[in-house]
């Protein structure tokens, strides 16, 4: 009852991120078959799916990112990609911006697998993310310092130097320091011990509290997400087969045994 | 103490030729082959300035030599490297391409037959301890110094320089936070071509502006490099200094004409003993999971 409710409103208002019909295609192979996906302000929307479900492929898409590889496959003569579908930020459509771009709207991707700039400092991995946000600058690295107090001991250690932990707190921090109006994060729990992904859903959690701001995250395992998402998609092979809310999915008996192992 | 003296000239000289080239690489992974052409160029057009135009100065001629070099390498970019991006060889063959071009060009437009010679900027010389040196050279080891201060700065503690590391890190990853991949190459393309121009003006008062400096200051800067390690601005300093040295070691005591035997030397040794360069990119810095 309380996700038919949820559901109505969301037909109501236009949301903040609107990805219609979204298909993508490497050489023949499709990678998103007709993803619709939205996601509102100060909302968590999880998107699970196993290996190549396209989860990833999914956030290249929604910030950017694709175009870029999609230009330097083109220029090496290597895979064809071909991108369709609409994507509304705010009413306004955005699929032909570059990443550069939507990141100025407010879309910030924390990648997969960190990308940690491995060189730089914990402090200028940070001061980097606040290419956008030169004036809140101060104010943002003392939030993230705050959200991840761990990251305070290492601020002069090489980002390549951290624990995966660590760096994941770091990669998440240093998108926030872009100032997020909607944070897409993709397996922020991958390859994280169960003490450090505790410390990471805590910190989305709270960062949803306080900011206010819409979150994508994908994961292959769901469980651990489950508790704190507003609405969730499932995809399998490029398609999203299914989505709803927290209850609506784990009331699923595809979904139990499939992403809960029950 | 000759050795001593000359050796340091020598080696901040061969940075200062090789740290435009060096930071065009580490910030867009572009091997800047007409860095050589540009260095020439700036030599060019500064003396067209002072020489054609009765009573330019000096110092607003030098800016526009600098001002105008840069603005080329930011146009080689623009206009032709952003289509073949990512793509070594070709990066390779275009802007080498473009430096024969350039040079060949300055040969046919007038760089030929007589003797150009830009004015040093303080006349003179001075004697540290028993040796003498012309001020010319010591400003090349002042403003050398300078230049690496000023550049670590700008590139650690501006937002700029921020950005620029960021690219040169991780180009994506850099992107997802807005900052503008094409952007910052052209800024790197114009910075490291106007510290092309730069070195040449500090020091073509010291030699003629001819041609063949072109090729040979862009073998120079490739071995400062390579030896250094690609990418790596700390590299390129060490690098300067060992062979700077070298040379000058070989200067002394077999014949000035070894000197760019030395540079190639340099080459063939890191490439067998250690490629990847002294200061290159570490295996143990890649990304844990």
């Amino acid at each position: 009852m309380e996700g038919k409710g949820y559901e109505a409103n969301l037909e109501e208002r236009s949301p903040m991120l609107e990805a219609k019909e979204l298909l993508v295609f490497y050489e023949n192979m499709i990678a998103l078959n007709n993803v619709s996906i939205k996601c509102e302000k100060g909302e968590i929307v999880g998107v699970f799916g196993s290996n190549s479900a396209g989860k990833s492929t999914l956030m290249y898409t929604l910030s950017g990112i694709i175009l870029d590889i999609k230009f330097k496959e083109e220029m090496r003569g290597g895979e064809r990609i071909s991108v369709f579908g609409k994507i509304l930020f705010n009413g306004c459509e955005i699929s032909s911006m570059k990443p550069h771009e939507r990141a100025r709207l407010g879309i910030i991707l924390c990648p997969e697998r960190r990308r940690i700039f491995p060189e730089s400092s914990v402090l200028e991995n940070l001061l980097i993310g606040a290419f956008l946000s030169r004036k809140e600058r101060k104010e943002n690295l003392d939030y993230v310092l705050n959200l991840f107090p761990r990251l305070k001991d290492h601020l002069k250690r090489q980002g390549g130097f951290l624990s995966g932990g660590e760096q994941q707190m770091l990669a998440i921090g240093r998108a926030l320091m872009a100032n997020p109006k909607l944070l897409l994060l993709d397996e922020p729990l991958l390859g994280l011990s169960p003490y450090y992904q505790e410390i990471v859903i805590n910190g989305i959690t709270q960062i949803r509290e306080t900011k206010k701001i819409g979150i994508i995250v994908t994961e292959q395992y769901a469980r651990p997400l489950m508790p704190i998402i507003d609405y969730g998609y499932i995809l399998e092979n490029g398609s999203s087969v299914l989505s709803g809310t927290k209850e609506e999915l784990m009331d699923n008996p595809d979904v139990k045994s499939a992403y809960f192992g029950v | 103490m000759h050795i001593l003296i000359y050796g340091i000239i020598n080696s901040i000289a061969l940075s200062l030729i090789s740290l435009g080239f060096a930071l065009v690489y580490s910030i867009s992974r572009v091997p800047n082959f007409a860095h050589g052409a540009l260095y020439v160029t700036t030599g060019y057009i500064v003396w067209l300035l002072i020489n054609k135009l009765t009573g330019f100065p000096y110092p607003l001629a030098i800016l526009v030599g600098i001002g105008i070099t840069g603005i080329i390498g930011a146009l080689i970019y623009r206009l032709v490297l952003i289509r073949i991006r990512g793509m070594e060889i070709s990066e390779i063959i275009a802007t080498y391409a473009i430096g024969v071009a350039i040079l060949e060009g300055l040969r046919w437009g007038g760089l030929r037959g007589m003797t150009f010679t830009l004015p040093v900027f303080i006349p003179g010389s001075v004697d540290i301890f028993g040796v003498v040196v012309d001020y010319q050279r010591l400003v090349v080891v002042i403003l050398g110094a300078a230049t690496f201060l000023f550049l670590y700065f700008f590139i650690h503690h501006t937002r700029i320089g921020l950005a620029l590391r960021g690219i040169a890190q991780d180009e994506r990853a850099a992107m997802m936070l807005g900052i503008d991949s094409d952007m910052t190459a052209i800024l790197s393309l114009g910075i490291g071509s106007a510290l092309a121009g730069f070195s040449s003006l500090l020091l073509l008062p010291l030699g003629n502006i001819i041609v063949e400096a072109g090729y040979s200051v862009l073998i120079f800067a490739v071995a400062v490099c390579i030896t250094g390690g690609l990418g790596s601005l700390m590299g390129t300093i060490v690098a300067s200094f060992l062979i700077g040295f070298a040379q000058i070691l070989t200067d002394k005591f077999l014949s000035t004409h070894y000197q760019m035997v030395v540079a190639l030397l340099a080459i063939i040794l890191t490439l067998i003993i250690k490629p990847s360069g002294l200061f290159g990119k570490q295996k143990e810095l890649e990304e844990r999971v």
